[in-house]
């Protein structure tokens, strides 16, 4: 990032903070102060709280299924409260710790995957088990599970922390890449993908992200405005973990589009499967203006479901709604809906794969109709079987798939494990709280904070739809140590 | 006595066995296992040795081709255009001889290395 980009960014940031009457100095005091030290879990109010629990003496046996983000610090957090924990995770990677909210960073070219890179077991609690395995039959009425090489095991108490799967298998002609997890090793995918398509939404592909960027960046700054190069993105007709991915990595092929002095010989163009940019209306409207602000076309309702990688051409299918004729019954003109198939030829594509919870729970006892595990959206607790739990992307919980959201989560569930351990009354709550740090630029983030409310619900007293640098800061700074070393040891 | 001596190791033995077979189920992106993907999926039309050519009920009409011992990549091929792959039109799956229909019930959930996996086997039949 060269210093002219900084000084730019300062002063657009000065001038807004002057707005609200507070200095840069006073911003980054709040951002990096009370922002982040609430998160590293400083002297503050929450920790004080936290430091007066008593720990309970129920025992039982607690198995979690995933040692991701939620799975490894809700183990810790169980640790912390109980005196005599009995916790196994099962989980079989090995880098399932790894840091997924830096892929987007690792995709143009700010941080190395070396950085984002974790292992599983520099997190594992004390007096934790693990078994390297991968459960795939549950038995829920006699607390049972079977792992994929054959052990069976017992629990008490289960909790399902299993993350999401990436469907690219779903996409025509990309059948042979299956379906990938986010960690761990994606050859098989990237072989699948090739050199012009890409995802970071495995850390391994938001490396090969950064190469096939770089490739087409050259290409546009050899090109000219009349031959552009075009990039498409994608987003798919799925529930998808940080639903802001998909824009964050278009603005930021925009940045360094910008930066290598080529962005008017390229096309972005994001063609999303929904009719709108974010569920919340406040910052839908700030992304519109953004894509405008950039000069990013869009098209709603397309969703991608098919790739010809000799050709180069995204197939689309597109969905629209045209006025009928008149009911009169319905006293009114019937809606027809219309869909078809939209060829888009394209230089450099980015897919957000559809995603579902791993089959083997999604169909079992476990899932729901959806094919997700069915949980009271406030307690956490499966709606069939009280002992067992779910939490993370797996859990069919309303907009909740992102870290951040675990960060509330992983409390929540704890509070209500430990409660129904000693046949009390579950009383945490969970309000359905999500942040997507909304890169929008290199040294920018719009930091969107919402609940179930649908309403923006800022931590900061500043205009939450407004993209500012110190919310870049935390990005890149704060929020990392925040939640590799305060969430994955239960304490922020 | 000799007969409950007897009996407790026959039990014994079948607990050994249940404790150390492996779970399988399709669909689930485990390591594939030709063998039980083979009697699950194709079996009831094919044959347990690849060789039936025809519904049971039927016997002498030939309906089909046997696959015993057939190409392996020809066969991962057909079976990969059957599931929806590449080849099809129209997002239809193939419809060879008229088999579109009842061959992607079936091959819908493989994974393509499991359907490796599988045309291996078949070739392996004898």
């Amino acid at each position: 990032m060269d210093n002219k980009y900084i000084e730019n960014m300062l002063s657009k940031m000065d001038k807004d903070l002057s707005s609200h009457g507070i200095s840069r100095r006073q911003a980054m005091k709040m951002a990096g102060l009370s922002g982040a030290g609430i998160f590293m879990g400083g002297a503050t109010s929450a920790s004080a709280e936290e430091e007066k629990t008593v720990k309970s003496d129920a025992k039982a046996k607690i198995v979690i299924v995933g040692g991701g983000l939620a799975g490894i610090s809700t183990a810790a957090r169980l640790t912390l409260n109980l005196t005599d924990p009995d916790i196994t995770i099962i989980e079989p990677e090995k880098t399932s710790a790894t840091y997924q909210p830096g892929q987007t960073l690792v995709a143009a070219g700010i941080w190395d995957e070396d950085e984002i890179l974790y292992q599983r077991d520099d997190f594992i609690p004390d007096g934790v088990k693990v078994i390297e395995d991968r459960a795939v039959f549950f038995n829920p009425q006699e607390n049972k599970l079977t792992t994929e090489k054959g052990q069976v095991v017992t629990y008490d108490y289960l909790i399902l922390a299993a993350g999401v799967q990436l469907d690219f298998e779903r996409i025509k002609g990309l059948e042979e890449a299956g379906r990938a997890l986010s960690a761990g090793n994606n050859d098989k995918l990237l072989d699948a993908l090739g050199d012009s398509i890409c995802s970071i939404y495995t850390a391994q592909g938001s490396t090969k992200t950064w190469e096939i960027m770089q490739k087409y960046i050259a290409q546009a700054k050899s090109g000219s405005p009349d031959k552009k190069t075009k990039f498409i993105f994608t987003h798919p007709n799925t529930p998808i973990k940080c639903g802001g991915a998909p824009k964050k990595i278009i603005y930021l092929t925009n940045a360094r589009l910008k930066e290598a002095g080529a962005r008017d010989n390229a096309e972005l163009t994001f063609y999303p499967n929904g009719g709108a940019m974010f569920g919340v209306p406040e910052y839908h409207d700030a992304i519109v203006g953004q894509f405008k602000r950039e000069g990013i076309k869009h098209h709603y309702r397309h969703n991608l479901i098919e790739v010809d990688k000799e050709k180069k051409i995204a197939v689309f299918d597109a969905m629209w709604q045209e006025k009928g004729p008149w009911d009169p019954v319905m006293k009114d003109f019937e809606v027809i809906p219309k869909h078809e198939k939209v060829r888009v030829p394209y230089d450099f594509l980015h897919i957000s794969p559809a995603q579902i919870a791993p089959r083997e729970i999604g169909e079992s006892d476990l899932g729901s109709a959806k094919g997700w595990v069915p949980v009271n959206k406030e307690t956490l607790q499966h709606i069939r079987y009280m002992n067992v739990f779910s939490i993370g992307d797996v859990a069919q919980v309303p907009m909740g798939k992102t870290g951040g959201s675990v960060r509330k989560q992983y409390k929540v569930l704890v509070d209500n494990l430990i409660a129904h351990m000693n046949g009390k009354k579950l009383e945490g709550k969970y309000a359905g709280y999500t942040v997507c740090p909304l890169i929008t630029d290199i040294g920018t983030v719009m930091l969107a904070e919402f609940d179930w409310t649908v309403m923006p619900t800022p931590s900061f007293p500043l205009d939450p739809t407004v993209e500012r640098w110190i919310f870049w800061l935390m990005k890149v700074y704060a929020l990392k140590p925040m939640t590799m070393y305060g969430m994955m040891s239960g304490r922020a | 006595m000799k007969k409950i001596v007897f009996f407790m190791l026959f039990a014994s033995m079948g607990l050994v066995a249940s404790k150390g077979e492996i779970p399988y189920a399709i669909g689930l992106k485990l390591t594939p296992q030709p063998a039980k993907i083979y009697t699950v999926e194709c079996a009831d039309c094919h044959g347990t040795d690849g060789k039936q050519t025809s519904f049971s009920g039927f016997p002498g009409v030939i309906m089909y081709a046997k696959i015993a011992g057939m190409d392996t990549a020809t066969l991962a091929k057909t079976i990969k255009e059957y599931r929806g792959g590449v080849e099809s039109k129209d997002y239809q799956p193939l419809n060879k001889y008229g088999y579109g229909a009842a061959m992607k019930a079936p091959t819908r959930d493989l994974s393509w290395d499991e359907i490796d996996a599988v045309a291996k086997y078949i070739n392996g039949l004898k």
